[in-house]
Formats: C-alpha cells, structure tokens, sequence
C-alpha cells in the first residue's frame, strides 16, 4: 500500500471523508465520524502529527500535501 | 453631548495629524512637536493633545521617554514566516542580528520535546539557550533542540555560530518545517533578558523543521512585540478533495470519469 492509500484507509476509508484540502504541510480532512480515524495507523502511514478537533482531523504530512491529496482523490 | 463629540472631534485631527507627520516627515526617534505647539494649534486643551498622542503611544507609532518628551518609535520588524535562520531573516530586514548564547548543552529529552522531534523521551539532545538581538537591542529569547545522534559532535568546536549554517555543511539543512506562534506575557526570566516589564506581550513562536522525513530542529521563541510584526501571505486554497458520487450498481462510469 502506499502512502496515500495507507492514509485514507487510516481516515476511516473513503466512505468516512467529507472532504480533504491540502494546507502547505497539512491534509486538513472533515469526516463523518471521528471515532473510525486510527491515529496510530496515520503515524506508522508517515504522518509527522495528528491535531483533532471534532470532525476535522489535521493529518501533517509535509511539503507533499497536494500531491497525497491528489492520490487519495484518484482513490476517492 | 455636543461638546462631548466636538473634543473627539478635535482628538482625531490632532492624532492624524500627527500620524501623517511621522509618515510624511519624521523620522524615528525625531521628537513629534510639543504639548504646547500642538494646543495652540488645533486651539484644544492639554488633555485633547494628550489623549491624541497616547492612542498613538498605544498603537506603537509614538514612544514616550522619561523626563525627555516623545518620538516617533523604531519601526517594527515585519517578518514573513518562512523557513530561514534568526540571522538571515535579520539581515534581510536590513537589520544586524547578533546572538548572547546563555546555554549549549547536551540533554536528556524530556516528553514533549521529544514527540516534537520523533525521537524516544529520554536520548540525547543538544539545547541551546540563546539571546537573539537586532541592531544590538534584545529580539527574541530561544531555546532550540536537535537530536545529538544526528549531529555528533555538534558542539566540539564550541557552540556553532550559526545552526543553519552547520546543518548546512552536515548536508541536513531543513528543507519544510511549521511555526506555531500564539500570544503570551512575559515571565520574569524573559522579561529581564529581553528587558521589558514582566508581563509585557510576547510572541512565541515554536517551529518544527523538518530535513526531509527527519525532525531536525525543534526550537520554542519569545518575541518581543513591540519589535515584531509577523507577515502572513495568504492565498484562497486549492478546492477540497470530495469523495465522488458513486452510481450505485449500474455500471456506468460516474460523472465527470475519464479513461
């Protein structure tokens, strides 16, 4: 699996997603249901950070942002 | 109620007129003109004048100097947040940046720095506890972190004058990192190197850096805000990735699908 898949596989699956926007180093993501988001998995996926505030899970990634946002879209 | 409104009347044309003087005449640190001059002037009391001149102390423009009279104040240092040395972003505000280092240590990670640089609570790190100024005026008080097993022998040569510049020649100069600044009032340690009131506004600035996929740098700064404007390009972002509408079970491509 690769990094984009192990992403959105950790945010709960495409079904869990309202919608993702790449920030600069952040993949800023709007689910519906939070508690299906595997904070651990985003780390072992090669998340640099989790920040959660109810629905919006802020998964930092680095400078790749747009381009994981991409891929997941392509998984989407 | 209308001479009440008459004397803000009066208090805004003193205040901008003095605002247009500094932009248009003065320079920083010329004296703006006398209590005096300014009543008869405007023919306003001395209290009118002084309500104009403390809204501008206030909004940094003017500073007050004990037993001297008031000046036009320093302009602040207006910074973009980009990922560049204390030095560089200095030099390029025209500024001369000059370091007092207070601590250059080998320490043992306590938690919270450790999560910031991804590595086990406990390893070793290199903390340098250092004095920032410009134009030879305290700046900022910072401390920094970097994982010491990246970096062996960082300080062997005494403490680096600059740890961009020895990331740099070690090949690991960060290439992306994020800055968190959140407002704060300064402690008494902060206060005194800084040398400000205890209390005064801070802005602290944590940044992470990053060289690639390793946490290089972690570093936490005191600002002082009365030196220092933080510049924020902002942009309106990219649209939303959205899950596309599935078409349930028919086997048609989904709108918008291309091959």
């Amino acid at each position: 699996m690769d990094k984009a898949e192990q992403i959105l596989k950790a945010l709960g699956g495409a079904g869990n997603i309202v919608e993702i926007e790449p920030c600069a180093t952040r993949l800023r993501t709007e689910v519906h249901d939070a508690a299906l988001v595997d904070e651990k998995a985003l780390k072992a996926a090669g998340a640099f950070g989790v920040i959660s505030a109810g629905q919006v899970v802020q998964v930092v990634v680095g400078p790749e942002a747009d381009t994981i946002a991409t891929d997941i879209e392509d998984l989407m | 109620m209308l001479s009440l409104r008459r004397s803000t009347l009066k208090y805004l044309q003193v205040r901008d007129y003095l605002r247009s003087l500094v932009v248009s005449e003065l320079r920083p640190g010329d004296p703006v003109p006398s209590e005096r001059m300014l009543c008869e002037r405007f023919a306003v009391s001395r209290m009118t004048v002084r309500q104009a001149v403390d809204a501008l102390v206030v909004e940094g423009v003017l500073e007050r100097v004990q037993g001297r009279g008031t000046f036009v104040a320093p302009p602040k240092v207006d910074l973009q947040v980009r990922l560049a040395s204390f030095t560089e972003e200095m030099t390029r505000r025209g500024m001369t940046a000059g370091v007092k280092v207070l601590a250059s240590e080998l320490v043992r990670a306590e938690p919270d720095i450790a999560e910031a640089l991804k590595v086990a609570p406990g390893e070793q790190l290199v903390h340098l506890h250092r004095l920032r100024y410009a134009d030879d005026e305290p700046m900022a008080v910072e401390h920094t972190w970097l994982p010491a097993d990246r970096l062996p022998g960082f300080l062997d040569g005494g403490t680096p004058d600059s740890v961009y510049v020895e990331l740099d020649a070690r090949g690991l100069i960060p290439d992306w990192g994020e800055d968190t600044i959140d407002a704060g009032e300064a402690d008494h340690e902060e206060a005194k190197l800084l040398m400000i009131k205890p209390g005064k506004p801070v802005l602290r600035i944590s940044r992470r850096a990053f060289t690639g996929d390793s946490a290089i740098e972690y570093s936490r700064s005191a600002f002082r805000s009365d030196r220092y404007t933080l510049w924020v390009p902002v942009a309106r972002p990219q649209p939303a990735v959205v899950p596309r509408k599935r078409t349930e079970e028919t086997g048609a491509a989904a709108p918008g699908a291309t091959t």
